[in-house]
């Protein structure tokens, strides 16, 4: 398989081709022929339409199938070949290099792909659960009026998405972790004639920028610094030479004075790439993108904002997690952030309307649990979630997207109640995801969840194990209430008619439900396969499995039993207190404390007030004042003083250019002059 | 007249002079305008083809100067016209050849005067790769003046409303600045001219670039007289690139001059100023721009900040766009004044990149004006549902310009930072330049997310067109090369990578100032 990987990014590179060439040819076709209607879903029931509309989708969806299918062939081959070599070093990965990219100077970086234990299983959560969000998506946009460019655009973030884990340097990391940024940027600004889909995609990228701004300063750093055995700076961005533990050592031994404290380079380097994570895997304080993000369509709330793109700060972490070891402040720190999301993000949930809101809040929990997870050192645990999650979050999303689609587009759950009814597919399988998110034995979520919080507590992070629990059970509290807001008691808003989807958006549910429930398995206690799978990848001797609390796993279990039983009590006994447009019957309860849930704990506009308000005022300030009236004043008044000195001699006419040419022509004199008396 | 090369002619006088040549011919064709546009844009990709063996022949293992040619002009003072390129040259003059033709054809229908517009811009390209290749100070000043003239009428005649104040502006700053580096000129001619005359040298040299480089250290110069005379050169760069705070002239002239002006007044003339300084700051006074590489990578840092706040502040699309130049202009400062080679490198590459991005972005900021008469951001919005070609190529654009990693800016930004942060500049001004970065999207996006997204004013933009076969065709050769660059580099730095690790090491290996005279 390695002579043939190229062809996994391009199969869905070719979809992006394809479909831009049809779409473009559509376009010049339909300058002739009149306008369609103005909003996504505007036109039902034209058949033929939608037949010629699910084309694009196919197409796209047969490459991300095809790119799966190879994928899952690397996986098989790299399985057969042995973990380890005769020297005990890991035996199964390729490294290839296709082209010079950069190179300048002593700076050279190649275009290629690293395939080990830890791409391989992005890649296969990247293209699998893609592959079922693409099929989805076909039955999902059959009413939008741009199903072709949707599709260039997701075929598109698959390109980017495998660009982020295949690539062999930081370079390569980098251009993925950018190109999944332009990809989530034009899908959440999808339907850009709204109001909020522009602003919040515009925002992701911004926000997204900021933490690229520390995988920026983290790449320059670990250029210059790192050194070889010989202590010769190594200048290299290469995985496989950069982390080889020889040479990440060096940067223990190099120190920066920041703020008045001392950092190794090591420590400084983790710190921005910390800060890269926080962006792209939406921690505090960079979270706030991701509920924005939700505008776009929901199959993209589903793979990018939930199952992969965001998942690339745990990714990068654990790609890069000889560096961070070397500092174990920062690892602290990020271990702390990383619950303090959780938490955080998890009671803001509970104060959400919106059905892809409360979903978004539950997505920034999750990732803080993975953040959390892989900043204590666990990064099986960490993937293992990250893995999980990707299919019971994604299967949330589509869930959530399935009841929007037949309850005419609408999104607040105060209107919804008793769709179990209209639509009981739908809801099956999205109890099946809320259970396995929820953590509820046996679903995939209790285990890898349980795998989490038991290494906490195994290894001194008992703060951080408590916080994951209560986190776990406002997860509960906080899905037990939409699962009741939605699904159970009666139809608030009657005036909508409410129905099941197709097939087509029903059968990737069914499979998603399906991995909800066994996805366990990959990493059972006692069998250890992913943790045995990545053992020689996170360059561990052998592989040291977390061991499993009963206890422990049955607290959370019960705590999360007791808290989703209260949610779906609370909210069934308070059905009718529930109006749209009216608070939560929590509020009585809750107060001013659950305005602040609602308020998201005013990051938005503490943001607002302490960075948005400022710039503009700034700017407007340097555009008005400084540029134009004090450095353009200078300047201006500069211009004044020659053109009235030149009319005061009136050997010539007045007149700027003149004058100008007159003090050149007396310039010339006078150095000509000077060198030729001296 | 003298030449080392293998045509058999001397192909960069050829190159330089070609477009003065069908400025001439163009002068016939007074009135006929369907003609002369035709004429103009054929002769201008002659033109270009002329330079494609420069590209084809360029020795890439050599450091020095290639392609000499040379006559004596005035010898009495040891002015020469000289010519020669090296691998820095070399990528400017293939940018201002393949940038000329795409001003030209976007110029198609300009109204007024039309044959006297493209017999400027044809004049103006003569005097841009004049400077690029002239290595005689006296023939580079001449040529770097020269560029000053059709840029003037340019803006003058076919500008906007404001053109008078912005012509007498640009004029008058620009002017002004280079009075310093005349003075400077004359100061090194005359004196390398009596040191050749003193040691038995040949005078006729004595503006000749190599020559000066060879003799400077032995004039016994102070310290003092070296750092004024790196100030005159700077001052009349620094004003041309625009460096912080000597930038005012630029949105004024951007916004006033035509679209073709400001194309190629974006793509090269801007150069002019950089390439400027590390031909004669860097390569002259060694010392002196490794003392002061410091303050003046603080002035570049300020513009990149300061341009970029500047951009987000403005309505008129145009201006914004040129705002935007400033910022972009002080990475490529920054990367000269980090004075290593992937610094260096990636300073000359990025000025191509820009050349490339900004150009296209006021190539289509001019497609729409065309159509609407506006550059008012408000005016437009939603455009992507009845323009989607001209939004996806303004999307690109932008997106190059941004630095996304694929493209072409990306490459040249990530070099620029990555050789400042291995210099002695250290991290904390490439920390400040990488928040230019971040900057970059907001300022950006806005211009883009105001043009293509947001309801669709139906009155006003309802029955916009897409861009025509013409317009896409100017377009598309920028793209293909922005995605050359983006994800195939080393064919663009392999044939400066011998000149500026020579001029690194030259740099490094200079004798320090002497204290006093």
């Amino acid at each position: 398989m390695q002579d043939f990987i190229w062809l996994v990014p391009l199969l869905p590179l070719l979809g992006v081709i394809i479909n831009t060439i049809r779409g473009t040819l559509a376009v010049r076709q339909r300058h002739t022929a009149a306008h369609v209607g103005d909003h996504g879903h505007a036109d039902h029931g034209h058949h033929d339409h939608h037949n010629a509309a699910r084309i694009p989708g196919w197409i796209a969806s047969a490459m991300v199938i095809g790119a799966f299918v190879l994928t899952l062939a690397t996986f098989f081959s790299l399985l057969g070949q042995p973990a380890r070599t005769a020297a005990g070093e890991n035996g199964r990965f390729f490294d290839v290099t296709y082209w010079s990219w950069m190179a300048v100077g002593n700076f050279s970086v190649p275009f290629g792909f690293l395939i080990d234990q830890l791409s391989i299983v992005m890649m296969l959560l990247v293209t699998g659960v893609g592959s079922l969000i693409h099929i989805y998506a076909i039955g999902y946009m059959s009413h939008d009026q741009r199903p072709t460019r949707f599709f260039v655009y997701l075929n598109l973030f698959i390109v980017a998405m495998l660009m982020l884990v295949m690539g062999n340097n930081f370079l390569m990391l980098f251009l993925g972790w950018e190109g999944v940024g332009l990809c989530s940027f034009l899908l959440i600004g999808f339907w850009f004639e709204q109001r909020d889909p522009p602003w919040a995609s515009t925002k992701a990228f911004v926000v997204n920028r900021i933490g690229d701004f520390g995988l920026l300063m983290a790449m320059f750093a670990i250029w210059t610094l790192t050194r070889d055995v010989q202590g010769n700076p190594l200048h290299s961005l290469m995985f496989r030479e950069v982390l080889a533990e020889q040479h990440v050592q060096t940067l223990q031994f190099t120190q920066t004075a920041f703020l008045g404290s001392q950092y190794t380079a090591a420590g400084a380097i983790a710190l921005m790439l910390l800060l890269g994570v926080t962006g792209k895997s939406a921690q505090i304080p960079l979270f706030v993108w991701l509920p924005d993000a939700m505008a776009g369509p929901t199959p993209v709330s589903a793979l990018i904002h939930a199952a992969t793109m965001v998942t690339a700060g745990v990714y990068l972490i654990i790609r890069t997690h000889a560096i961070f070891q070397l500092s174990p402040s920062v690892m602290n720190f990020a271990a702390g952030l990383g619950a303090a999301t959780a938490f955080v993000a998890a009671t803001i949930a509970i104060g959400q309307y919106d059905i892809k809101k409360v979903l978004a809040f539950s997505t920034v929990s999750q990732l803080g649990y993975m953040v959390a997870a892989v900043a204590m050192g666990g990064y099986v645990a960490g993937l293992f979630h990250l893995l999980t999650h990707g299919i019971f979050k994604a299967l949330l999303f589509l869930g959530s997207g399935a009841v929007i689609h037949g309850f005419g587009d609408e999104q607040d759950m105060r209107k919804m109640g008793g769709l179990k009814s209209k639509m009981p597919r739908t809801f099956w399988t999205y109890l099946i995801g809320t259970l396995a998110l929820a953590g509820i034995f046996p679903l995939a979520g209790f285990w890898s969840k349980d795998e989490i919080i038991g290494y906490a507590y195994d290894n001194d992070h008992r703060l951080l194990a408590v916080v994951l629990i209560i986190s776990s059970m406002l997860t509960a509290f906080y899905m037990a209430r939409q699962v009741t807001m939605v699904f159970l008691g009666e139809q608030r808003d009657t005036s909508i008619h409410a129905h099941e989807s197709a097939p087509i958006m029903i059968w990737p549910l069914i499979l998603l439900a399906i991995g909800a429930v066994v996805a366990g398995l990959i990493n059972l206690p006692g069998l250890h396969s992913l943790e045995t799978w990545l053992a020689p990848v996170l360059n561990e001797p052998v592989a040291e499995p977390a061991e499993f609390h009963l206890g422990l796993a049955g607290l959370t279990l019960v705590l999360a039993l007791a808290s989703g039983w209260l949610g779906y009590y609370y909210y069934s006994r308070n059905a009718r207190r529930i109006k749209a447009n009216e608070r939560d019957p929590l509020y009585r309860w809750g107060g001013d404390f659950y305005t602040i849930l609602e308020d998201k704990w005013g990051f938005d506009s503490a943001y607002d007030l302490a960075i948005v308000k400022p710039y503009k005022a700034i700017a407007g300030f340097a555009n008005r004042i400084f540029d134009a009236r004090i450095i353009d004043g200078i300047v201006n008044g500069a211009g004044w003083v020659v053109n009235q000195a030149s009319r005061g001699l009136r050997v010539l006419q007045s007149g700027y250019v003149r004058s100008y040419a007159l003090m050149f022509l007396i310039g010339v004199i006078a150095v000509l002059g000077y060198f030729v008396l001296r | 007249m003298n030449f080392t090369n293998d045509f058999g002619f001397p192909i960069l006088s050829v190159v330089v002079l070609l477009p003065s040549v069908g400025a001439l011919i163009l002068a016939a064709l007074r009135g006929k305008r369907d003609l002369a546009r035709l004429f103009a844009l054929g002769w201008s990709v002659l033109v270009f083809a002329a330079s494609i063996p420069l590209l084809v022949s360029f020795n890439r293992a050599s450091a020095d100067m290639q392609f000499h040619e040379f006559v004596n002009w005035i010898p009495a003072w040891g002015v020469q016209y000289r010519l020669a390129l090296d691998g820095i040259s070399l990528w400017l003059v293939m940018l201002t050849t393949f940038m000329t033709p795409l001003a030209i054809w976007s110029a198609w229908n300009v109204e007024e005067n039309l044959p006297a517009f493209m017999m400027l811009i044809l004049l103006q390209e003569t005097g841009m790769l004049g400077v690029f290749v002239a290595q005689d100070l006296f023939l580079f000043y001449v040529f770097w003046e020269f560029t000053l003239i059709p840029m003037y009428f340019l803006i003058g005649m076919w500008g906007g409303k404001r053109r008078r104040y912005a012509t007498i502006k640009f004029f008058l700053y620009t002017f002004a600045a280079s009075v310093f580096m005349l003075v400077g000129i004359i100061v090194l001619g005359l004196l390398n001219y009596r040191y050749l005359s003193t040691n038995g040298g040949n005078t006729n040299e004595a503006f000749n670039l190599q020559s000066l480089m060879l003799n400077l250290p032995n004039f016994g110069l102070s310290a003092l007289s070296l750092k004024l005379l790196f100030l005159a050169f700077f001052v009349a760069f620094a004003v041309k690139v625009p460096l912080w705070p000597v930038h005012t002239w630029l949105p004024d002239a951007h916004v006033e001059a035509p679209t073709a002006g400001s194309v190629i007044l974006a793509a090269v003339l801007l150069k002019m100023g950089a390439y400027g300084m590390i031909r004669f700051n860097v390569q002259l006074f060694p010392q002196v721009a490794s003392e002061w590489a410091r303050p003046i990578a603080v002035l570049a840092v300020i513009g990149i900040i300061y341009g970029a706040v500047l951009a987000f502040a403005q309505t008129d699309i145009k201006k914004l766009v040129a705002y935007s130049s400033v910022s972009h202009m002080g990475f490529i400062v920054l990367g000269i004044f980090a004075l290593n080679p992937v610094g260096l490198g990636g300073s000359v590459l990025q000025m191509v990149n820009h050349g490339l991005s900004t150009g296209a972005l006021f190539l289509l900021v001019g497609m729409i004006y065309e159509r609407k008469h506006t550059r008012e951001l408000a005016a437009y919005g939603g455009l992507w549902r009845v323009v989607p070609i001209f939004v996806f190529f303004l999307l690109f654009a932008t997106m190059s310009s941004v630095g996304l990693p694929g493209l072409n800016g990306f490459v040249g930004e990530f070099t620029v930072m990555l050789g400042a942060f291995n210099s002695k500049l250290g991290w904390t001004i490439t920390a400040v330049a990488a928040v230019g970065v971040i900057l970059a999207a907001v300022y950006l996006l806005k211009m883009f997310q105001g043009v293509a997204s947001g309801p669709l004013n139906e009155r006003l933009n309802g029955d916009l067109l897409d861009l025509t076969r013409r317009e896409v065709a100017i377009l598309l050769p920028i793209f293909a090369v922005s995605l050359l660059i983006g994800l195939y580099s080393p064919y663009f730095f392999r044939a400066m990578e011998p000149s500026v690790q020579a001029l690194s090491a030259f740099v490094s290996n200079a004798a320090p100032l002497l204290a006093g005279r």
